[in-house]
């Protein structure tokens, strides 16, 4: 065969290289770098935020950090000296309350805000409103206390303005300490490793992966196989039949499994009558639902490749097999089946990789209960790291690092499939032109 | 002819719209979580703008405000609200206020999402002057001050007074309940006792005797609460505190309740709100514990139009000797993002005074049954003209609410494993205690005081 000498097959295939990039290979290599963060509601994702406040101080306190330095960030004075006076000015403030201020209250000192507002409250032309008293607060205050500085610098001349005068490594030290957001840390992996809940949910994803794949596949090619042999008319209703679960929207897929299960639905009414108990079957059995519920929505899927994969076997393979009088059982076994190895490889892999990572049938199903972290996977509990918590505390840099040991064992489950179905055969081009 | 007039028409519209548009549109949006007997967390604020319009008339400025509102419904309606919070305003697009829980505060103000309200509107005037006192450490944090309380609550028990004068109560035994329990001569211990005579007479369905509220929330703590030793938070060292004894109380009380007493559902957490609401608003439940606003719901949307006939309230029992009787409660917190500046920050301010007013906040309390959060408020007729907010008041006084922490919600969700583990059965009342220590020693071990 030849082949093009050029490099325009490549310009054909710059937009999917620019989807990859930025659905696929950014995501991932950004995953990465917040699992080695401490990124979370609290710290927040954009930039430093230096904050003095009663937390910090509470911390240097633990820390046995210098009382008197502790001392002094949490001081506060409201004072009316002349750049204080100068910074009042221009306020927009009437000229007579100016006037009164710098002949009353010029070098005072006030401990509190409420000493410094009944101060105001003394004066002739006092400020009437709110919004003019705590102007004249924030222009006279003199303290670290309850400041957001952005940056270093900023938060060292806050440091010298009231006059705290720190060597470099106690200013760093202090710069680490008031720093509310988030920094770089190899805590999460450690995390990781030291919580005794891991071992339960890695042991709860191989679980339902592994069943849900048996069930999945082993149903598809069920369908496909069965399909194939009945008449084109029916195989097509039944095909169609079999779509529904696909296509329809999966609160809607979920809310009908859940009215099956519940204890006074179809499933409890019609074993009733057998003479068993009504109860909430989906949280008696929670594994046999979530299984099904995803196996059935992924087996059409797999349903629809094996089907055309049967079709596109060559008729006078299957006539000759059955002239030389093959059943249709030994047709699949020796024909059929062999023949769609390389279908059956793509489906496998790529339903474990979809499975590995999909959770939003169990969120919606049981969201990973009842009980114990019963039906708990590893995606579903990133996400409920990363992204639900019941009193709002999301920790996305420890989410990452969940969702960083799915990439890890997508990537090896990938190579181990290729090489498991020697993918190197699979793609060689025939020897024989049919 | 015609089209000269329309010509004539159009300009002289657009020369008396030029007036009108001149004065500046201000759009504050606010985010809450509200049902429909909830809607003046919102609705509230849109009447407030009505008030303020005026009153910038009134001094002459060209500001015309309007409030959109966004409110989320559902079953997983905080969490959403909360995670759209976040990214939201990192993003730039998040509202100017939000109604949020007060647990919300150090997140969010630690994160830099919110402002400290203390600085844009005068606690010490009317009607923040007039808050209950306690309100307000539930709304600082870090020593500030930062959101203005939108309502309050508590989380009473209840029982069904038919099914508890079947077991033997008189009308007066049923009358002094709720000051027994207050004393604490009424447990948990007895609670469950009870919950089994009640099934045992066949009144009501297995796993029926005691009823929890459906699904996870703050209201379990109160379990906890109720322990000896059943401490949250120590405010000298600003950690959390976790009590393995008290832990271990709440865990087997709930392990007890279904696997001793058969009086709860094994699979009861999680469970249908819209069923739990009916089953327990028609005598299907013994005894059980819910929040002062399901008073709204048992008297309108279930038809239980005897509530104070058919059922008896109080705070949560104590258990056993050393713990006490108490109550939740959980304020909601109106809080000002950052993403509101310069106009924005000040109408959004002015609106939050404006809706705290007495009268405009007994709409809420009234329609939704919360509890109001000014004195004022218990004098304007609405509201002590109504039989349940008038009582259900008096439950503040044994309140305790969640702590003001960071670290608050990772530890929530850790306990609430434990109980999950010991109510299901996965794991006894002592193990669960024993993992869930563990797992807070290896991962929060800096932040909270396990003793």
């Amino acid at each position: 065969m030849r082949r093009l000498r050029s490099f325009l097959p490549l310009w054909f295939m710059l937009p999917a290289s620019v989807i990859v990039t930025l659905f696929f290979v950014i995501p991932v290599f950004m995953t990465f770098a917040f699992s080695f963060t401490t990124m979370s509601s609290d710290t927040g994702v954009l930039g430093n935020r230096y904050i003095v406040s009663e937390a910090t101080l509470l911390k240097l306190k633990e820390l046995n950090i210098d009382p008197v330095l502790v001392a002094s960030l949490g001081e506060i004075r409201f004072v009316f000296d002349d750049t204080n006076l100068k910074n009042i000015s221009q306020l927009n403030l009437k000229p007579s309350l100016l006037k009164e201020i710098n002949t009353k209250l010029k070098n005072k000192v006030f401990a509190t805000e409420k000493k410094l507002y009944a101060a105001l409250k003394t004066l002739k032309n006092r400020p009437r409103s709110f919004k003019d008293r705590k102007a004249i607060s924030k222009a006279t205050v003199s303290s670290m206390m309850n400041k957001e500085f952005l940056t270093a610098d900023e938060f060292s001349q806050g440091l010298v303005s009231v006059g705290i005068n720190l060597d470099a490594p106690a200013f760093n030290q202090l710069l680490e300490l008031t720093n509310t957001s988030w920094h770089w840390t190899t805590d999460n992996y450690a995390e990781l490793m030291a919580s005794d809940f891991t071992l339960k949910i890695l042991g709860n994803t191989l679980f339902y992966v592994f069943c849900t794949l048996f069930f999945n596949v082993g149903f598809a090619l069920l369908l496909a196989l069965a399909t194939f042999y009945m008449p084109s008319g029916q195989s097509k209703i039944f095909r169609a039949l079999w779509l529904i679960p696909r296509i329809s929207p999966s609160v809607i897929y979920v809310l009908l499994w859940k009215w099956f299960t519940f204890d006074s639905g179809f499933m409890s009414h019609f074993l009733s009558s057998f003479g068993f108990t009504p109860q909430d079957w989906l949280k008696e059995f929670p594994w046999v639902f979530v299984i099904l519920a995803n196996g059935f929505v992924g087996a059409s899927m797999g349903m629809l490749i094996f089907s055309s994969a049967i079709v596109a076997i060559p008729g006078d393979v299957l006539r000759a097999a059955e002239v030389d009088g093959a059943y249709p059982l030994q047709q699949i076994r020796r024909i059929i089946l062999p023949l769609l190895a390389w279908p059956i490889l793509f489906v496998t892999s790529y339903q474990t990789l979809s499975l590995l990572t999909s959770f939003e049938y169990i969120l919606l199903l049981t969201d990973g209960g009842p009980g114990f972290f019963t039906t708990e996977t590893w995606a579903l509990n990133a996400y409920h790291t990363a992204l639900s918590n019941y009193f709002g505390n999301l920790r996305y840099g420890f989410g990452a690092t969940l969702a960083v040991v799915l990439v890890v064992v997508g990537i090896i489950l990938s190579l181990l499939y290729l090489r498991l179905f020697d993918f190197k055969k699979l793609v060689t081009e025939p020897q024989i032109e049919t | 002819m015609k089209i000269k007039q329309l010509t004539m028409a159009a300009i002289g519209a657009i020369f008396l719209a030029v007036p009108l548009a001149q004065a500046k549109d201000l759009d504050i949006v606010v985010w809450a979580n509200a049902d429909k007997n909830e809607r003046y967390r919102f609705e509230a604020v849109k009447l407030a703008a009505n008030v303020l319009n005026e009153e910038l008339k009134i001094e002459g400025r060209d500001i015309n405000v309007t409030v959109s509102a966004q409110s989320y419904v559902g079953s997983q309606a905080w969490a959403q609200l909360k995670q759209g919070f976040s990214l939201a305003v990192e993003a730039g697009k998040g509202p100017h206020i939000i109604v949020g829980g007060h647990e919300d505060i150090p997140v969010w103000g630690s994160a830099g999402l919110i402002l400290p309200i203390e600085d844009y509107v005068d606690l010490e005037a009317w009607p923040f002057s007039d808050v209950f006192d306690s309100l307000w450490p539930i709304m600082s944090w870090n020593g500030q001050v930062w959101g203005v309380p939108q309502d309050a609550e508590s989380r009473p028990f209840f029982g069904w007074n038919p099914h508890l004068k079947a077991i033997g109560y008189s009308d007066a035994d049923i009358q002094a309940l709720p000051a027994k329990i207050k004393s604490g001569a009424y447990t948990l211990q007895n609670v469950l006792e009870d919950a089994k005579k009640i099934q045992d007479k066949g009144l009501v369905e297995k796993g029926y005797g005691f009823y929890p509220r459906a699904t996870k929330g703050g209201d379990y703590w109160q379990f906890y609460a109720a322990q000896k030793g059943g401490d949250m938070y120590d405010a000298e060292s600003g950690k959390l505190i976790l009590d393995q004894a008290a832990l271990l109380g709440y865990y087997q009380f709930f392990n007890d309740a279904v696997f001793k007493y058969g009086v709860t559902k094994k699979n009861h957490l999680g469970m249908n709100w819209d069923q739990w609401y009916n089953e327990v608003a028609n005598g299907k439940a013994g005894l059980w514990h819910g929040g002062t606003w399901h008073y709204a719901r048992y008297t309108r949307k279930e038809g239980l139009t005897d509530f104070f006939d058919k059922v008896m309230f109080s705070l949560i029992p104590a258990a056993g000797s050393g713990g006490k009787a108490t109550t939740l409660t959980h304020p909601l917190t109106y809080l000002i993002s950052k993403q509101a500046e310069g106009d924005e920050l000040e109408m959004a301010a002015r609106l939050l005074t404006i809706v705290s007013e007495p009268r405009l906040n007994t709409l809420h309390a009234i329609a939704s049954a919360h509890l109001g959060i000014t004195n004022a408020q218990t004098k304007v007729s609405q509201y002590s003209d109504d039989r349940w907010t008038a009582e259900a008041t008096a439950l503040l006084q044994s309140a305790f609410a969640l702590p003001n922490s960071v670290d608050f919600g990772q530890y929530d969700a850790l306990v609430w494993k434990g109980l999950t583990a010991a109510w299901s059965g996965d794991l006894t009342p002592e193990k669960a205690v024993e993992t869930v220590v563990a797992e807070i020693k290896a991962t929060m071990a800096d932040k909270v005081i396990v003793r």
